[in-house]
């Protein structure tokens, strides 16, 4: 009681604002002072990416180049950019924590050693590639072939970006559906389960891209079958995991909603369902990345579209530049679409975060 | 006092389930009959497999008697009803909705809820809990969140308020002070509640009829009317009279 009466005191919070305490707040008088060494090292940490940004500008402009570089200041800017944009982010940060918000800087510190090794990453790779060629070049091009390759064929890659993205979400969403539906029947009635489960064991363990070669033959259009590849993926994905939990809700949750006047659809809506959901979010989770998969396969072996296409169109011409850009476009809306769904799951299975205390 | 008196009548009741492991089955009661009315408070007490929670889940109507006859008012009981409201040993609260939304689950599912949100405000006050109506079940200690379980029943103001053991998994404070809040709900209320317990000092300090079963097959072997003022005693001569009888119809008795 002594060490808190002495902490609350040094924070200036007295018993009568104990009550009105903020979960930061709280965090605060919890936490175990930190020594002069801890706090230097904190904001040396917090200048860091800063640092490995200039180093990765001098690695750029000094050490001299092993290969042909035309339009050298498109990487120069970018990391210009790269730079700005975290000062910006600090500056804001130190503006919210002057006014007491501490949050927004100690995200800031937790994420600063992931920027600045991301600065020296760029600078490593620059060095492997342009500077000394042990990556050879054309084959792995350097980072500024690949930003200005990817500025001047800007239009191309935004078409098969949309047209990716449009195959990616008819599937996906197509799939999800179907999924729900037979993967909520199927958990809530025997009969159902009886005719789907088989359906599922069979068609279950084949991969994906099997289906390929069958759909090029059978499907009127290759973009429909395309369609009908990731949605089975995905179909297959959610209606596992919603089976398994609508199927898995514990019997005392319907008893006492009986009691409580829930009538049997009631039963369907308002308790296997929510208590499901988050299998269920699992499966939409886990079909995102079969349809991930799914959908560049499609590309690379039929589709005549996409970014997948693209990739494979530019390996033909030996333009490898475009290759890498494409990648890093992948790469990019892959890590963007993932991020959503990681959103919308925690948004609506806020409930769980305080289950385990 | 309750706007409805009733009569709970339970005639010839037996209750049968098939084990399931082999072909045996298990008589859980045996032709049970009892009449109960409003404004009694009935202990079911009794060691494990004696039917005591089956007859809630009977009367509530969670599950049918295979033969016999339970009756509220002379009409059969067929399904489960707010009318009859349960309270289980564990919570059962839905983790997905905050303390509020559990409450007014009930009103929610019949469609009764709008217009009678203050019926929801007057609940969290009678637990007091208003300041953790935003709270999710996980956070909540057990002994709040069998408050909230208890109220989420009472908001439909029902006849029959069945209690399976609700204080069963708390400790021994909170388990008191929790009796207390019981009998005062339902002594302002005098609807017909029906708890079943494992506790013997806990029968005898709410009941005003404790009734003892014996298992196999679930039959009543006592009926005993508990002729004591609210608040009782736990350590005056009748409790511990009480006690004692209760305890060797159970043949845990000293004089056996």
């Amino acid at each position: 009681m002594g060490s808190n009466k002495k902490k609350g005191s040094k924070n200036g919070i007295d018993k009568s604002q104990l009550d009105k305490l903020t979960r930061q707040q709280l965090k605060e008088l919890e936490e175990k002072e930190k020594t002069r060494g801890q706090i230097i090292l904190d904001w040396v940490i917090m200048i860091l990416p800063v640092v490995c940004g200039i180093v990765a500008i001098g690695e750029y402009l000094w050490v001299p180049d092993n290969s042909p570089n035309k339009n050298p200041n498109t990487y120069l800017g970018m990391l210009v950019i790269f730079i700005a944009a975290f000062l910006i982010y600090f500056i804001v940060a130190l503006v919210k924590k002057l006014r007491g918000d501490k949050t927004v800087l100690d995200m800031l510190r937790y994420r600063a050693p992931l920027f600045s090794a991301l600065f020296l990453l760029l600078a490593g790779y620059d060095y492997l590639t342009l500077k000394t060629g042990i990556l050879t070049q054309p084959f792995v091009p350097c980072m500024n072939y690949i930003i200005n390759i990817a500025w001047t064929d800007r239009a191309y890659l935004i078409e098969c970006t949309l047209h990716t993205l449009r195959l990616l979400f008819l599937g996906y969403f197509i799939g999800v559906a179907l999924g729900l539906v037979t993967g909520i029947t199927c958990g809530y009635s025997e009969k159902v389960r009886y005719w789907v489960n088989p359906v599922i064991k069979f068609l279950g363990p084949i991969p994906t891209s099997t289906w390929i070669p069958i759909v090029m033959v059978v499907a009127t259009s290759l973009f429909k079958g395309a369609v009908f590849i990731i949605a089975l993926g995905s179909w297959f994905a959610v209606t596992v995991a919603s089976m398994t939990g609508i199927s898995n809700v514990d019997k005392d949750f319907f008893e006492a909603a009986r009691t409580l006047g829930a009538s049997s659809r009631q039963l369907v809506f308002r308790v296997a369902i929510p208590h499901a959901m988050p299998s269920i979010l699992q499966g939409c989770t886990q079909a995102m990345s079969s349809a991930c998969v799914a959908i560049m396969i499609a590309e690379m072996m039929g589709v005549k579209a996409g970014l997948g296409w693209y990739m494979n169109w530019a390996k033909s011409w030996a333009a490898y530049d475009k290759m890498f850009a494409a990648l890093f476009v992948i790469c990019f809306i892959f890590t963007i679409v993932t991020k959503a769904l990681d959103l919308v799951k925690r948004r609506v299975l806020r409930w769980q975060n305080g289950v385990v205390k | 006092m309750a706007e409805k008196k009733v009569t709970l009548k339970l005639e010839n009741v037996s209750k049968s389930f098939a084990k399931v492991e082999n072909d045996e089955v298990t008589h859980a009661l045996n032709a049970i009959d009892m009449e109960l009315k409003s404004g009694e408070f009935i202990s079911l007490v009794g060691p494990s497999g004696c039917g005591k929670s089956t007859i809630l889940r009977l009367v509530a109507g969670l599950i049918t008697p295979t033969t016999g006859k339970i009756t509220v008012d002379g009409k059969e009981i067929l399904e489960p009803s707010p009318e009859r409201g349960m309270v289980f040993q564990k919570p059962t609260l839905f983790p997905w909705l905050t303390v509020e939304k559990n409450i007014a689950f009930s009103l929610k599912m019949q469609g009764k809820l709008k217009g009678n949100e203050e019926k929801v405000e007057r609940m969290l006050k009678v637990i007091g809990l208003e300041s953790f109506r935003e709270d999710y079940p996980g956070q909540l200690s057990g002994g709040m969140a069998q408050r909230v379980a208890l109220v989420r029943s009472l908001i439909n103001e029902p006849d029959i308020l069945l209690l399976d053991e609700p204080l069963g998994a708390l400790d021994a404070f909170t388990r008191m002070n929790m009796q207390d809040e019981i009998l005062k709900i339902w002594q302002e209320r005098g609807q017909l509640a029906i708890m079943v317990t494992h506790d013997v000092d806990e029968a005898i300090y709410m009941g005003t009829r404790v009734i003892v079963m014996d298992a196999n097959p679930g039959r009543v072997v006592a009926d005993i009317k508990i002729d004591e003022e609210y608040p009782r005693d736990r350590s005056s001569a009748a409790f511990v009279e009480y006690r004692n009888e209760i305890l060797n119809r159970l043949h845990f008795g000293g004089n056996k």
